[in-house]
C-alpha cells in the first residue's frame, strides 16, 4: 500500500499547486469553465428529467396514462405497478443473482482483461500483433444463433446453469482492446526499469502496471458491471422456465414482455389478460432497474483522479 | 498480420470445432432408430377401454416431458399446480407407469425458444404441443424435429386417440405421407374475425344490429359524434397492428375468397368457394375492390376513430379499455366475444343494464366462413425422445381419459371447480383466480375433447349458442387441410411480398395514403405494382403448381 | 516500492542484447506474458471460435436431425430474400450513414464532454452531472420510444402541446420521415454520451500531469493547452476507438430504431436498416439459416472496411492500427 500512499502525497502537492495557479486565473479559463458548467448542466438536465418523468408515471393510474401519456407529477397517484413488479418477492432473489453475477464477473473479467491488455501493449512481446488480430477477429465475426445456441446446450451443456450467463459477458474484444490502449499511456521505461531491476513480468504487472491502471480498471469494471447489470439475452436463450430465480433485467423484461407478447399472438385468445398495468409497469420496470446501481458511479469515479506521473512512480 | 498465419489459424480453429460438432451430431438421437414397434403388439389392439394392452413392456417407470408454451407458475399456484400433478401422476402410475412434467416455454420470445428448444435434440422434451398457425408445426416436421408416427404405433399406444381421429383428419396431419400430428379436432372453437360491439349504442344509432361495413361506419359516426357523452377516450384505441386483418376481413365479406393458413402472416394465396383450387390474391386481383375499401378507410381517419399517429401507437389496450367502456369495439375473434359478451366480474360495462355486446363477424354479409383447420392445436412427440410409446400412452389418457382429462384442463374437483345444478362449471368457495386456475397452467391447447369439456357456467352462453348455430350454418369446412406448401424454392419470394404488403396495406387500412400524397387508387396502384415487383405471380404460380399436383 | 526486488531471475540483464534467439527460446522467454494472455485466448476459443464454423448454417436447409454439417447444402438461398428485395442497397447506405453519423457525432460530443469535465473544478459538481447523465443508459430501448412518442405524437405530445398552447400549427413528424435522421441522431446522443464520455475522462485523467503543468508553466492558456496538449494525447483513443468501431459499421442498432420507428411503413424510407429489414420479413418465417446468411454478409463487408482502414492507418500511422 505504501505507493498509493506516496501517490496521494504527490496529488496534494499538485493540487495544492494547482490551486495556487488558480488564483491567476485567465480569460480562457474562465471561458472554458463556463461553457463547461452550462453545457454540462444542460445535458445533465436533459437526461434527468426523462427519468423524473418515468419515475412520475410508474406512480400513475393505468387509465391515465392511456389517455394522457406519460406524467410527471401523477394526477392519479397508485402503487400497483410496483405491487406487481414485487410480487411474489422473487425480485429480491433476483436482485441478489444480479449483484453476485455483476461482482464475480467484473472481477474476473477484469482481473483477465488487464493481464492481456498489458501483455498486448508491451513493445517486445513478439506474438502480441497475432493475439491481438485473433481477439479483434472474433468482433467481426459470430456464428449466429443457432450454432451458438447448440454449442453451449449441447457441447457445453450449460442450458440452466448460471455460467452461460456469468462466462460470455466476462470479456469483449472491445474491452481488451480499450484496456490496451490504456495501458499504451504507461511509459514503456517503467517496465524497463522494473525488469533492470529484475523483477518478472508478473511481478512488474502487478506492483507497477496495475496501480497506474486506475482509471483503466475503473471504467472497464464500470462496462463490465453495466453489461452484467443489463444482461438479459444470454438469460433468455439458456436460462429456461426451470431455473426459479433468473437475473433481475431479465425477470423485469419478462414481466412485461409475456403480455406484449400474447396481445400480439394468436395464443392471446387461450389466456384472460385481466387489467395489467402496462405501461406504469414498464416505468416502474426502469426504476427498479436502474435502482442501486446509480450509485456506483460515484463510486468508481474516485479512481478518475488526474495526475498520477511517471515521476510518483520512478520516485 | 500476414495472410498465411491467418488462414493456417482459421483452417486450425475449424477443424478443431469440426471435430466437436460431429462429435455432438452423433450424440443426437438418430432418425433411424426411431422406435421399433413390436409386431406383436399390433394385433393385440383392441376396441377394449383398457390403455394400453397386456403386452407392453411397461415395467420401467418413466418420466414424460410435455412441452407446452406459457409461464411457470409461482409461489401458491405452483403448489396447486403440483397437488394436481401428483394425483394425476397417480393415477398415470398406476394405468402406464409414467408421470408427466410439464416443460415450460415462457411467453418472452417464445418462438425463438420454442423452436432452439426442439434443435436440441436431446430427449429434454417428449410431446410437444404445437400449431400449425401459430407454433410452426409444419416447418418443424419437415425439419425433423417430431417422430413419424406410424399407425400400428397409433394402434397400439393411443388407441383411443387413434379411433376417435376420423381418418379424413389423420390424412390432415400427415407431410409426405407420415402422420407428425394428433389434431385437437373435436372441440369447438371459432377464431374467425370481426368487430365487438355495443348493441345498445347500435341500437341508439338507428341499427338493429350491425351486420355489415356500412353498418359499421353508421355506428362509428355515432359514436364520433357522442364521444364525450359516452364516456369514450377513442372509438377504437387500435394500435396499428390490425391492418391485415381488416383488409382480410373487407375481402371476406365482399367475395367467396377463402385463404390457405401458414403461408405467411397475411394469408394472401386461396381460393374461393366457387373454384377452391384455382389460387387467386383478392388484394393483387380485385382492385375495384381495395379501392372502395380504401376509401372507406380513409373515411374512418377522418372521422378520428383511432389516433393521428396510429401506426406508433405502441400502447393501447384496446381490449381491456372496451370492458370498462372506453372504447365502441375491438376487433379480434368470436372466442374473445364470448368472453367480452358475458357478464363476468371484468366486464365493467355490465353494470348498465342496457349494456350488450355484439359481434360483426367478417364474411357476415354473404356467410363467407371457415371452419377452423383442425391442426390449429395438435400434440407431436419428438424425435429425440427417448419413451416415445409411452409419451403416446400419457397423451391417449389425457385426452380421453375422464379423469385425467379433468384433472389435467381444471384441477382437483371442489378445489379449483365444481358442477353446479345444470352441469355447467363453477368456481367453488373460496376459489382465487390467480393461485387456483389450473386450466391456465397446464397450457393445454392441444387435445382437449368436447365430448368431456364441461362448459362454464360465467359464459353468456344465451347469446353464444345462437351465435355457435349461425357460424355453423354459414360455415364451411377449411379446404386445404392436406396442402403442406413446399415453400423453400420460394420463400424469398414470400418474405419479400409480405414486407411490401404490410407497408402498403398499413397505409391503406388506416386510410393514411394520403399523407404520402396518394389517392385510393394511386395507393391500390402502388400495392398492386410492389406486389408484383416483389414476385407474387412467382409463387402463385408455383403454389398453383402444387395445387394441381394435390387436387387435380 | 521499487525497494521491492523479487527473486524471479527470468528478466536477466541478456534481455537487452538482441541475440538471435531460436522460437523456442523465444517462446520461453515471453512465457509469463503469453501465460497472461491465456485466459483470454481460450475464452475467445470456446465462446467466440468454436461456433464460427456453424456460420454454415447460412448455406444449407438446416435439418435438426442431420445437424448443421449434415444438412443439405443449398448455396446462397438463403441470401435470396435481402438480394431479391431490391432494398439491400438502401438498407446498408442507411445503416451505414447513421452509423457514420452516430460515431463520428457520438465521439466528438463524447470528447467536448469529457474535456469540459476535466477543466471543471467542483467535484461536487462533477461527480452528480456525470452520474446523472448515466441516466439514460439505464433506459431501455421500449422505454426510449414511449418516451419519444409521448414527446412528439401529434394528438397528445408534449411538443403539440406547447405548439397548440401558443396557437400554432401541430407538428406531426410520424407522417414525415425526412426528419428522422436527425432525431435519431440526437436521440442516440442524448443516450450515449454519458457512457462514451467515461472513456475519455478516463483517458485524460491519464495523461501524465507533469505535461499538463509543464505547459501551464509555459503560459498556455485553457484552449491551447486543451489543443496542444489533451487532444494530441487523446489522438490514439480517438483513432482506435473510431476504427473499432467501423468493423460495425454495418450492424445496425435495432433495439433504438425498432422502438422508436415501429412499424410505420410512412418513415421506413428514412430509418429502415438492415436488421429492422430481416427483422419483419423474417417475423412469420422464423429461420435460422437466413438470420445467419445476413449476419455473414454484414461480417464480410465490415472486415472489408476494417482491413482497408487498418491497412491505410497502418501507413500513416503504424502505432495506432489496430492490429
Amino acid at each position: 500500500m505504501s505507493n498509493t500512499r506516496a501517490e496521494r502525497k504527490q496529488q496534494a502537492k499538485l493540487e495544492a499547486e494547482s490551486s495556487a495557479a488558480k488564483v491567476k486565473l485567465g480569460a480562457s479559463d474562465i471561458i472554458i469553465r463556463t461553457i463547461g458548467y452550462v453545457l454540462v448542466t444542460f445535458y445533465a438536465l436533459c437526461c434527468v428529467f426523462p427519468f423524473l418523468l418515468i419515475i412520475g408515471t410508474s406512480f400513475t393510474n393505468e387509465q391515465v396514462i392511456r389517455s394522457e401519456g406519460v406524467q410527471l407529477i401523477p394526477k392519479d397517484f397508485t402503487t400497483k405497478a410496483y405491487q406487481m413488479v414485487i410480487g411474489g418477492g422473487t425480485i429480491w432473489k433476483s436482485y441478489a443473482l444480479t449483484i453476485t453475477l455483476t461482482v464475480v464477473g467484473t472481477f474476473l473479467g477484469l482481473a483477465i482483461i488487464a493481464m492481456t491488455g498489458y501483455a498486448l501493449q508491451r513493445k517486445d512481446y513478439p506474438y502480441r500483433n497475432v493475439i491481438s488480430f485473433y481477439i479483434y477477429f472474433t468482433s467481426l465475426f459470430s456464428a449466429g444463433l443457432a450454432p451458438y445456441y447448440l454449442l453451449m446446450v449441447q457441447t457445453y451443456h450449460l442450458k440452466d446453469n448460471y455460467l452461460a450467463v456469468l462466462l460470455p459477458l466476462m470479456m469483449s474484444p472491445w474491452l481488451i482492446i480499450l484496456m490496451k490502449n490504456f495501458v499504451k499511456q504507461i511509459p514503456h521505461e517503467i517496465t524497463e526499469a522494473g525488469k533492470i531491476d529484475g523483477a518478472g513480468d508478473m511481478t512488474v504487472f502487478i506492483y507497477l502496471i496495475l496501480p497506474m491502471l486506475k482509471p483503466a480498471l475503473a471504467t472497464i469494471g464500470l462496462f463490465l458491471a453495466l453489461g452484467y447489470w443489463n444482461e438479459w439475452y444470454q438469460s433468455s436463450l439458456f436460462l429456461s422456465a426451470k431455473v426459479a430465480v433468473k437475473p433481475l433485467q431479465y425477470t423485469l423484461y419478462e414481466l412485461v414482455n409475456k403480455i406484449q407478447a400474447l396481445k400480439n399472438s394468436v395464443a392471446g385468445q387461450y389466456i384472460a389478460l385481466d387489467d395489467f398495468p402496462q405501461e406504469s409497469v414498464k416505468m416502474a420496470n426502469a426504476v427498479m432497474a436502474t435502482g442501486p446501481i446509480v450509485l456506483l458511479y460515484p463510486f468508481v469515479q474516485k479512481y478518475f483522479i488526474g495526475g498520477i506521473t511517471v515521476g510518483a512512480v520512478k520516485g | 498480420m500476414n495472410k498465411k498465419l491467418i488462414a493456417a489459424f482459421l483452417a486450425a480453429v475449424t477443424a478443431a470445432s469440426m471435430l466437436t460438432g460431429c462429435g455432438g451430431g452423433e450424440a443426437l438421437a438418430d432418425p433411424a432408430a426411431a422406435p421399433t414397434t413390436d409386431e406383436a403388439a399390433t394385433e393385440a389392439t383392441g376396441d377394449d377401454s383398457a390403455p394400453a394392452a397386456a403386452d407392453i413392456d411397461t415395467s420401467e417407470h418413466v418420466v414424460i416431458n410435455y412441452m407446452t408454451t406459457g409461464d411457470p407458475p409461482e409461489g401458491e399456484a405452483k403448489k396447486n399446480l403440483d397437488a394436481m400433478l401428483e394425483k394425476l401422476n397417480g393415477i398415470l402410475t398406476d394405468k402406464v407407469n409414467a408421470e408427466l412434467q410439464i416443460y415450460y416455454i415462457p411467453w418472452t420470445d417464445y418462438l425463438s425458444n420454442y423452436n432452439l428448444t426442439l434443435a436440441q435434440m436431446d430427449g429434454s422434451v417428449d410431446l410437444i404441443g404445437t400449431a400449425s398457425d401459430w407454433l410452426d408445426a409444419w416447418p418443424n416436421a419437415k425439419d425433423g424435429a417430431f417422430l413419424e408416427l406410424s399407425e400400428e404405433m397409433l394402434q397400439t399406444y393411443a388407441p383411443k386417440t387413434w379411433e376417435s381421429v376420423p381418418k379424413e383428419h389423420w390424412d390432415l396431419c400427415k407431410y409426405n405421407g407420415e402422420i407428425y400430428l394428433m389434431p385437437e379436432d373435436n372441440y369447438a372453437q371459432w377464431t374467425n374475425h370481426g368487430y365487438i360491439y355495443r348493441e345498445d349504442w347500435a341500437k341508439a344509432a338507428g341499427l338493429d344490429k350491425v351486420d355489415s361495413w356500412e353498418d359499421l361506419t353508421a355506428y362509428f359516426q355515432y359514436v364520433t359524434e357522442h364521444q364525450s357523452d359516452l364516456g369514450l377516450n377513442l372509438a377504437w384505441d387500435s394500435d396499428g397492428t390490425q391492418y391485415g386483418q381488416m383488409a382480410s376481413g373487407w375481402v371476406s365479406s365482399h367475395s367467396d375468397f377463402i385463404s390457405i393458413d401458414g403461408l405467411a402472416a397475411n394469408a394472401l394465396w386461396g381460393g374461393t368457394k366457387a373454384d377452391p383450387y384455382t389460387i387467386v390474391v383478392p388484394q393483387y386481383d380485385d382492385q375495384e375492390m381495395m379501392v372502395a375499401y380504401a376509401k372507406e378507410m380513409a373515411k374512418w381517419d377522418d372521422m378520428g376513430i383511432w389516433s393521428t399517429d396510429v401506426l406508433n401507437k405502441t400502447t393501447s389496450a384496446n381490449r381491456d379499455d372496451y370492458r370498462i367502456g372506453k372504447v365502441a369495439v375491438e376487433q379480434h375473434h368470436t372466442q374473445t366475444w364470448t368472453d367480452l359478451c358475458s357478464h363476468t366480474d371484468n366486464n365493467t360495462i355490465y353494470t348498465d343494464p342496457n349494456a350488450e355486446s355484439g359481434f360483426f363477424w367478417f364474411g357476415e354479409e354473404n356467410g363467407n366462413v371457415v371452419r377452423l383447420n383442425i391442426t390449429h392445436g395438435a400434440m407431436a412427440v419428438s424425435a429425440a425422445s427417448a419413451n416415445p410409446e409411452r409419451a403416446l400412452m400419457v397423451y391417449d389418457l389425457i385426452r380421453n381419459d375422464k379423469e385425467c382429462y379433468d384433472l389435467f384442463n381444471y384441477g382437483i374437483q371442489g378445489v379449483s371447480w365444481d358442477v353446479n345444478d345444470e352441469g355447467l362449471r363453477i368456481q367453488p368457495e373460496g376459489y382465487n383466480p390467480d393461485t387456483q386456475n389450473i386450466n391456465g397452467m397446464t397450457n393445454y391447447w392441444w387435445g382437449r375433447n368436447d365430448d368431456l369439456e364441461i362448459k362454464d357456467a360465467s359464459r353468456n352462453w344465451d347469446a353464444i349458442d345462437p351465435m355457435y348455430e349461425e357460424l355453423d350454418a354459414a360455415a364451411i369446412d377449411y379446404p386445404y387441410g392436406q396442402f403442406v406448401p413446399d415453400v423453400d424454392e420460394i420463400q424469398s419470394y414470400i418474405d419479400n411480398i409480405n414486407e411490401v404488403y404490410t407497408n402498403d396495406m398499413k397505409l391503406i387500412s388506416y386510410g393514411k395514403y394520403d399523407d404520402k400524397g396518394m389517392t385510393a387508387e394511386e395507393a391500390v396502384q402502388k400495392l398492386h405494382d410492389d406486389l408484383k415487383a416483389a414476385g407474387i405471380e412467382t409463387v402463385t404460380a408455383a403454389l398453383q403448381e402444387q395445387f394441381d399436383a394435390l387436387y387435380k | 516500492m521499487t525497494k521491492r526486488k523479487t527473486t524471479v531471475v527470468e528478466g536477466s540483464p541478456e534481455s537487452f542484447s538482441p541475440k538471435k534467439r531460436t522460437w523456442y527460446q523465444t517462446f520461453w522467454r515471453y512465457r509469463i506474458l503469453t501465460l497472461m494472455c491465456v485466459p483470454a485466448i481460450l475464452f475467445f476459443f470456446f465462446f467466440s471460435y468454436m461456433p464460427m464454423p456453424g456460420i454454415w448454417v447460412a448455406f444449407v436447409d438446416y435439418k435438426y436431425r442431420k445437424g448443421i454439417f449434415g444438412s443439405p447444402f443449398v448455396g446462397l438461398r438463403n441470401f435470396e430474400f435481402l438480394q431479391q428485395s431490391g432494398k439491400l442497397f438502401s438498407l446498408t447506405r442507411n445503416t451505414v450513414l447513421y452509423n457514420l453519423a452516430f460515431i463520428l457525432l457520438g465521439n466528438l460530443l463524447a470528447i467536448i464532454v469529457a474535456i469540459l469535465l476535466n477543466e471543471i473544478q467542483s467535484r461536487w459538481f462533477k461527480k452528480v452531472s456525470q452520474t446523472l447523465m448515466f441516466l439514460p443508459y439505464f433506459i431501455s430501448q421500449v422505454l426510449v420510444g414511449i418516451l419519444v412518442f409521448n414527446l412528439l405524437n401529434y394528438d397528445t405530445g408534449f411538443v403539440n402541446e406547447v405548439i397548440r398552447h401558443f396557437g400554432g400549427e401541430p407538428w406531426q413528424p410520424y407522417a414525415d420521415p425526412h426528419v428522422w435522421p436527425v432525431l435519431m441522431v440526437i436521440i442516440y446522443l442524448w443516450q450515449q454520451t454519458g457512457y462514451n464520455s467515461v472513456v475519455y475522462f478516463a483517458s485524460i485523467c491519464g495523461i501524465d500531469a507533469e505535461i499538463i503543468e509543464a505547459a501551464k508553466v509555459d503560459g498556455a492558456n485553457a484552449f491551447q493547452k486543451i489543443r496542444y496538449v489533451i487532444l494530441p494525447m487523446l489522438k490514439p483513443t480517438i483513432v482506435i476507438l473510431l476504427l473499432f468501431a467501423l468493423g460495425g459499421i454495418v450492424r445496425g442498432n435495432f433495439g433504438l430504431f425498432y422502438n422508436v420507428i415501429g412499424q410505420n411503413p410512412l418513415l421506413y424510407e428514412t430509418t429502415d436498416i438492415i436488421e429492422t429489414y430481416v427483422y419483419r420479413s423474417t417475423v412469420s418465417d422464423f429461420n435460422f439459416s437466413s438470420a445467419s446468411a445476413v449476419g455473414l454478409y454484414q461480417s464480410v463487408v465490415g472486415f472489408i472496411i476494417v482491413l482497408c482502414a487498418n491497412g491505410i492507418i497502418k501507413k500513416i500511422e503504424p502505432d495506432y492500427s489496430l492490429f
